[in-house]
C-alpha cells in the first residue's frame, strides 16, 4: 500500500464554475488546478465568497462544473460516490433520527448487517465523546455534538476521501481545539485523503500537510505552503503554539490571506491613505 | 382545526405528581372544561323556559339529551355515523395515497411547484359542493358522489401541503445522503417522507377540516345517510331535538377525530424530532 | 457537456430570456392542459352535453348569461351576502379575539367553547337555521359570519397573545396609558394575524356561501348552478364553476393578498402570508 501512498487521488484540471441565475450567469471561481495525493490532508482558506464550497461540491459531484474536469483515482467525477465522504458547511445530519441511527446511516446504505454496524457505531460514538446520547435526536445536543454526529457519520462510511467544508465553525473555541486534535490524529493513524475548508488560518496550518490560499471572487488558488511534518507524531495545540517555526508560517498565510479582503488595490490604497491620516 | 395559523404548540408532559394529587387536578381540569357548556346550557333552558317556543322552534335540553339517548340505543346514530365515517375514511386514504405523491413529484421541480399552485388556489376557490350539481348529473344520489365531493376538498391541501414541505427540506440533506451512496428510493424514505411529515401532517389537518364540512353537506344534498342527511332530513319533518342533537355529534366526532387521530402523530413524529418552531 | 469553454455569455441571455418567458407562462399549464384533455374528451368520447358539455357551449352559456344580466343579478346577490356577512364575522371576530387575546384566564376558560362551537361553525348550521330564519338573506348572511368569525376571532386572539410584552413595557414605561398602549402596540403588532385571518376568512365565507345558496337562498351563484341541475342544463353548472374560481382568485389575490402583503412586508413582519 506503501507504493500508493504518493499516488495521486484526485485531480482538479482546468475547473471553472459558473452559475446560471435568473440575473445571468454568475461567475463563482476562477481556474483551479488542484492535486491531491493520497493519504494527504490539503487544507483551503480563502475569503467568503471566493468559490471553496463550489469547488468543493465539485469534487463531491454535486454539481457538474462548467469547464474543466475532476478526476478521483484516475475516474472522472460525474456523481457523488461513497468513495468520497463529505461534511457540510451547514448541519447536514437528519433531525428525525437518533445519534446512533444517523451515524450509522451510510453503513445502513451500504447494507452492513445491523451486528456489525452497531459494533462499529458504538466505538465511533465512544471515540467522539457521545456515550450516553446514543439515543438522543439531535435537536436535543448542543452545536458541537451534533457537528461530531456530522463528522462521526462520514467517518463511519469509511470513505477514502474525506470533502470537509468548515466542519467546525459552529463550534465553541474549547471543544473546537479537542476536536481538531483528534481529526488530525485520526486522519495520519487511518491515512486519508482530506480536503479540508476553513476560515482559520491556525486551523488551516494546525491541520494540514499543505495549505492553499484562494484569492478573492471568482477565486483562484494563489498560494500553496508545504507544512514539514511535524517532529514528534503530530499535531497538539501546546507544541504548536509553541513551535517557532509554525508561527512563522501561519504568519506568512496570514498575509495571503489579508490581502484578499475583498477590496480592490485602489479602495486598499485609500484605507491604507485613511488610516495613516 | 380549520384555520391558518393557529398551531398548537406541542402540550408540555405533566411532571409525575403523587396520585392523589394528580387525579384532583384532573377532576377539576374537567370540570373546568365543561364549565362554560354548563352555562351555555343553562341559557338556553332558561330562553326556552321563558319563551314558550313551540316544539318546531326550540325544545329544551332535556328534549335533546332524551331523543340523544333514544337514537343512540336503537343503534340509529350508530348507522349514520359509519355511513359518514366510511366516507371520510375512504376519502381520506385515497387523498394521501394519490396526493402526496403528486406534491413530491411537484415539489421537487419549481417550475412544475408555480405551475400547480395557481390551479390549486383556483380548484379551492371553486368549493367541491358547487360541482355537487355536476357530479350528481354523472354519479347520480349515490356515496360515490359524495366521496368525490370530499375527495376533491380533501386531496388539494394535501397535494399543496406535501409541496411545500418538500420545498423546505434544506437541500443539503439530500446531497449528504447521496454521497453516503444513498439510491433515489432511499432518499424518499430517508429525507423526503420524514422531511415533508409535518408539512403533510398540517394538510392532512386542515384538509379533513374542510372535507368534514364538505361532507356534511354533500350529504344534506344527496340524502343517502350519513349525518348531514340526518340533520338536513329531520329539518322537513321539523325534529328540532334531532337537528341539536346531531350537530352536537357532528362537533363531537370531528374534534375527537382531530384529538384522537391526527394530534397523536402530530405529538408522536414531529414534536419528538423537534422539527416544529417554538 | 461540461469539458468544452462554451461562449457562456450569449448562450445564458437567450436561454435566461427563455426561461423568464417560460417561468410567468407555466402557471396558465394546468388549465391549458385540462382544457384540451377536455376538448379532447368531448370530441372522442363525445358524451352528452349533460354528461360533458362542450367548452364552446359553455363559454356561449356565459355570454349568454351576461348579456340578459342574470349573471350579474347572481353574483350581485352573492357578492352582497359576503360582503354583509364578513363586515360582521370580522367586527364581531375582532372585537372578540383581542379581549379574549388580552386576557388570559378569559381564554383559557373560554376555550372549550370556541374549539367546539368551531368543529360545527357553517354549513352544520344550516338546517337549524333554515327552521328559524327561512330561505333567505339572512340564512347566508349567518352562515357566512359564523364561518368568518371563528377564523378571524381565533387569528386575532392569537396575534394579540404573541406580541411581545417587551413593546408593551417600553410603551407603559413611557408613561403610556391603556388605551395607548392598545393603539400603538397590540393591534399593529397583532395586523398581521388579523389581516391573515380576515383572508382565510373571505375564502372560506365565500365557499359557504356557495353551500348555503344551493338550497338556501333564491338567487345567487349556488342558486344558478343548483337551478340549471334541474334542467340538465350542464354547461350552466360548469359556467358557474369557473365564474365562482375567478371571483375567488380575483378577491384573494389582487384585492386582499396586496392590503395584506403591503402592511405586513412595509413593516418588516413576517407573517406565513403563503402558506395556506
Ligand atoms: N447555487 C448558487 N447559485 C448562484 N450563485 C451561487 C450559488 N452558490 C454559490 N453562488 C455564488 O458563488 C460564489 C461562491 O460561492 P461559494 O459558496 O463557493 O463561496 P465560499 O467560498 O464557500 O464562501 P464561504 O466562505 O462564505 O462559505 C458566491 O459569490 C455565491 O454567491
Ligand atoms: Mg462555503
Amino acid at each position: 500500500m506503501d507504493a500508493a501512498a504518493n499516488a495521486e487521488k484526485i485531480a482538479v484540471s482546468g475547473f471553472r464554475h459558473f452559475f446560471d441565475t435568473e440575473d445571468g450567469p454568475v461567475q463563482a471561481t476562477g481556474v483551479v488546478d488542484l492535486k491531491i495525493r493520497a493519504g494527504e490532508f490539503v487544507t483551503l482558506v480563502g475569503p467568503s465568497g471566493c468559490g471553496k464550497t463550489t469547488l468543493l461540491k465539485a469534487m463531491a459531484g454535486f454539481i457538474r462544473p462548467t469547464e474543466g474536469t475532476i478526476h478521483c483515482d484516475g475516474k472522472l467525477v460525474t456523481k457523488p460516490g461513497r468513495e468520497r465522504g463529505v461534511v457540510f458547511q451547514e448541519l447536514a445530519i437528519l433531525p428525525w433520527r437518533t445519534v446512533r441511527r444517523n451515524i450509522g446511516h451510510g453503513l445502513e446504505i451500504a447494507g452492513v448487517p445491523k451486528v456489525e454496524r452497531e459494533e462499529k457505531v458504538t466505538r465511533l460514538i465512544d471515540l467522539i465523546g457521545l456515550g450516553g446520547f446514543e439515543d438522543r435526536y439531535p435537536h436535543e445536543l448542543s452545536g458541537g455534538m451534533r457537528q461530531r454526529v456530522a463528522v462521526a457519520r462520514t467517518w463511519a462510511a469509511d470513505p477514502d476521501v474525506i470533502l470537509m467544508d468548515e466542519p467546525f465553525a459552529a463550534v465553541d473555541a474549547m471543544t473546537r481545539l479537542t476536536l481538531q486534535e483528534e481529526l488530525g490524529r485520526l486522519c495520519v493513524a487511518t491515512r486519508k485523503t482530506v480536503f479540508f475548508i476553513t476560515h482559520s488560518v491556525d486551523e488551516a496550518v494546525f491541520l494540514g500537510d499543505r495549505v492553499l490560499v484562494m484569492t478573492r471572487r471568482p477565486g483562484t488558488i494563489k498560494a500553496e505552503i508545504d507544512i514539514p511534518r511535524r517532529a514528534a507524531g503530530g499535531r497538539d495545540w501546546e507544541s504548536f503554539t509553541t513551535d517557532v517555526e509554525m508561527q512563522g508560517i501561519a504568519e506568512r498565510v496570514l498575509k495571503l490571506v489579508r490581502a484578499e479582503r475583498g477590496l480592490t488595490p485602489a479602495e486598499e490604497a485609500r484605507a491604507a491613505a485613511g488610516a495613516g491620516a | 382545526m380549520s384555520l391558518v395559523s393557529v398551531q398548537h404548540a406541542p402540550a408540555a408532559r405533566p411532571i409525575p405528581v403523587p396520585t392523589g394529587w394528580a387525579v384532583a387536578a384532573r377532576q377539576l381540569r374537567s370540570v373546568k372544561i365543561l364549565f362554560p357548556f354548563i352555562v351555555l346550557v343553562a341559557i338556553w333552558w332558561a330562553i326556552q323556559a321563558a319563551g314558550n317556543f313551540p316544539d318546531r322552534v326550540l325544545v329544551s335540553p332535556q328534549r335533546v339529551f332524551d331523543t340523544m339517548v333514544l337514537l343512540i340505543s336503537r343503534g340509529v346514530i350508530a348507522e349514520y355515523v359509519s355511513t359518514s365515517l366510511k366516507i371520510i375514511g375512504i376519502a381520506t386514504a385515497i387523498s394521501i395515497v394519490v396526493g402526496v405523491p403528486i406534491g413530491f413529484a411537484v415539489g421537487a421541480n419549481r417550475y412544475a411547484a408555480r405551475s400547480l399552485e395557481g390551479f390549486l388556489r383556483f380548484l379551492q376557490g371553486v368549493s367541491g359542493i358547487a360541482w355537487l350539481p355536476l357530479i350528481i348529473i354523472w354519479f347520480g344520489f349515490t356515496h360515490a358522489t359524495t366521496l368525490a365531493v370530499v375527495v376533491y376538498t380533501l386531496i388539494v391541501p394535501i397535494i399543496f401541503n406535501t409541496m411545500i414541505g418538500t420545498r423546505a427540506i434544506p437541500e443539503h440533506y439530500g446531497l449528504a445522503l447521496r454521497s453516503l451512496g444513498a439510491a433515489r428510493l432511499r432518499l424518499i424514505t430517508d429525507v423526503y417522507l420524514p422531511g415533508a411529515l409535518p408539512s403533510i401532517v398540517v394538510g392532512l389537518r386542515l384538509g379533513m377540516g374542510y372535507g368534514w364540512r364538505a361532507l356534511i353537506a354533500a350529504e344534506m344534498l344527496v340524502r343517502q345517510g350519513g349525518l348531514g342527511d340526518l340533520i338536513f332530513g329531520a329539518r322537513t319533518s321539523g325534529q328540532i331535538d334531532r337537528i341539536i342533537g346531531g350537530m352536537i355529534i357532528i362537533g363531537t366526532l370531528y374534534l375527537l377525530i382531530d384529538r384522537m387521530l391526527v394530534q397523536p402523530i402530530e405529538n408522536l413524529t414531529i414534536a419528538r424530532w423537534g422539527v416544529l418552531r417554538k | 457537456m461540461s469539458v468544452q469553454a462554451a461562449p457562456i455569455a450569449t448562450t445564458s441571455t437567450a436561454r435566461r430570456a427563455l426561461g423568464r418567458l417560460a417561468w410567468t407562462l407555466v402557471p396558465a399549464a394546468p388549465f391549458v392542459i385540462v382544457t384540451l384533455i377536455w376538448i379532447m374528451a368531448t370530441g372522442i368520447l363525445n358524451p352528452s352535453k349533460e354528461t360533458l358539455p362542450p367548452v364552446t357551449d359553455v363559454l356561449a352559456s356565459i355570454k349568454e348569461l351576461a348579456l340578459s344580466g342574470q349573471l350579474a343579478t347572481n353574483v350581485v346577490a352573492s357578492l352582497y351576502r359576503l360582503l354583509l356577512g364578513s363586515i360582521l364575522g370580522i367586527v364581531t371576530g375582532l372585537i372578540g379575539g383581542v379581549i379574549v387575546g388580552l386576557n388570559r384566564k378569559l381564554a383559557e376558560s373560554l376555550n372549550p367553547v370556541v374549539v367546539f362551537f368551531n368543529a360545527i361553525s357553517g354549513i352544520v348550521w344550516l338546517p337549524l337555521m333554515i327552521t328559524w330564519l327561512g330561505i333567505g338573506n339572512a340564512l347566508a348572511v349567518f352562515l357566512i359570519w359564523n364561518t368568518v368569525f371563528f377564523i378571524v376571532f381565533q387569528n386575532a386572539a392569537l396575534g394579540v397573545q404573541l406580541v411581545p410584552e417587551v413593546y408593551e413595557q417600553g410603551v407603559r414605561a413611557l408613561g403610556g396609558g391603556r388605551w395607548q398602549t392598545m393603539r400603538s402596540v397590540i393591534l399593529p403588532g397583532a395586523l398581521p394575524y388579523i389581516l391573515t385571518g380576515i383572508r382565510t376568512g373571505l375564502g372560506f365565507g365565500w365557499r359557504a356561501l356557495i353551500a348555503a345558496e344551493l338550497v338556501g337562498a333564491a338567487t345567487g351563484l349556488g342558486t344558478m348552478i343548483f337551478d340549471a341541475a334541474e334542467y340538465h342544463r350542464s354547461d350552466i353548472i360548469v359556467a358557474g364553476c369557473l365564474i365562482i374560481g375567478v371571483i375567488a382568485i380575483v378577491m384573494d389575490r389582487w384585492l386582499l393578498l396586496p392590503i395584506e402583503r403591503r402592511t405586513v412586508r412595509r413593516w418588516g413582519l413576517v407573517a406565513d402570508t403563503e402558506k395556506e
